[in-house]
């Protein structure tokens, strides 16, 4: 009995953090005010971590806060100092026009295409998540996956020279 | 009790709602800004998916998380890029509004 309650529980928490991710997502693509669309970025990232939380991996939950809304965040407040965040500066006039249509129309197709299959033919699944601890996921990164682990190294150091590269001011010669 | 769609496919609706949404913010913004956004939203529509199809199906929960912590290094490393490029395009442009980016019409 208390088995069925706590799935009942789970699929309401799924809801909850379901109408988080469609909530915060709304506000980040139809806000005007770019800042306000950014806090709607935040309240998907948050929504995204409780998901991880009911897939019972907490570390991921974790590393979605310190890497998305820690750094990531961060990152693109810096860019939107660069853009005119008013209601009516830079995104100013976004009507629902024909721009919209077609957009929503980018938007909805893999919807549309993408849903009916997930849940006309779902895959066959367990019902609750493998459980894997930190040092598992330690191990993993530093056996059998070690080139996945070196690689986005490589990667971040790359980026981050590129990027002071490429916004390094060159004119005083 | 009625019955309950699998786990699985309720994961990957949610990715799919942070795809479409992503696709949409992405074709409709008019600034660089808020197409790196929905970049954003898309990037973690996908991680989600690749988290739930490792943790709920029987292939390995440790390579579906390292995957995902892969997308979020990428996401980060992409998004660093992506604002040393704005801030080349607003010195340049003098505005991150993608129609005023444009040198073939002066």
């Amino acid at each position: 009995m208390t088995d069925t309650i706590m799935e009942y529980l789970a699929y309401a928490a799924y809801g909850v953090y379901l109408l988080i991710i469609i909530g915060g997502s709304a506000v980040a693509v139809l806000e005007k005010n770019l800042v306000r669309a950014f806090i709607g970025l935040i309240a998907t990232l948050f929504g995204v971590a409780g998901m991880y939380l009911l897939l019972q991996s907490p570390f991921l939950a974790f590393m979605q806060l310190l890497i998305y809304i820690g750094a990531v965040a961060v990152l693109i407040f810096f860019a939107i100092m660069l853009a005119d965040s008013r209601s009516d500066g830079d995104e100013a006039g976004l009507v629902f026009g024909k721009k919209f249509i077609r957009a929503a129309l980018a938007g909805l197709l893999p919807i549309l295409l993408l849903t009916p299959p997930i849940f006309v033919h779902p895959a066959s699944t367990e019902l609750l998540p493998d459980v894997v601890t930190v040092a598992e996921i330690g191990k993993g990164l530093m056996g059998e996956y070690v080139l996945a682990f070196e690689l986005i190294s490589i990667i971040l150091l790359v980026a981050m020279a590129g990027g002071v590269f490429l916004a390094m001011d060159r004119r005083k010669k | 009790m009625p019955a309950l769609p699998a786990p699985l496919a309720l994961y990957h609706f949610a990715a799919i709602v942070l795809l479409g949404m992503g696709i949409f913010g992405l074709t409709r913004r008019k600034t660089l800004v808020g197409m790196l956004i929905s970049v954003e939203l898309m990037l973690n529509g996908a991680a989600l998916s690749i988290a739930a199809s490792a943790g709920l199906t029987p292939a390995s929960t440790v390579l579906g998380q390292s995957a995902t912590l892969l997308v979020m290094g990428l996401a980060a490393a992409e998004a660093t890029l992506v604002l040393a490029m704005i801030i080349v395009v607003y010195r340049r442009f003098g505005s991150t509004r993608t129609a005023d980016l444009t040198t073939l019409q002066e």
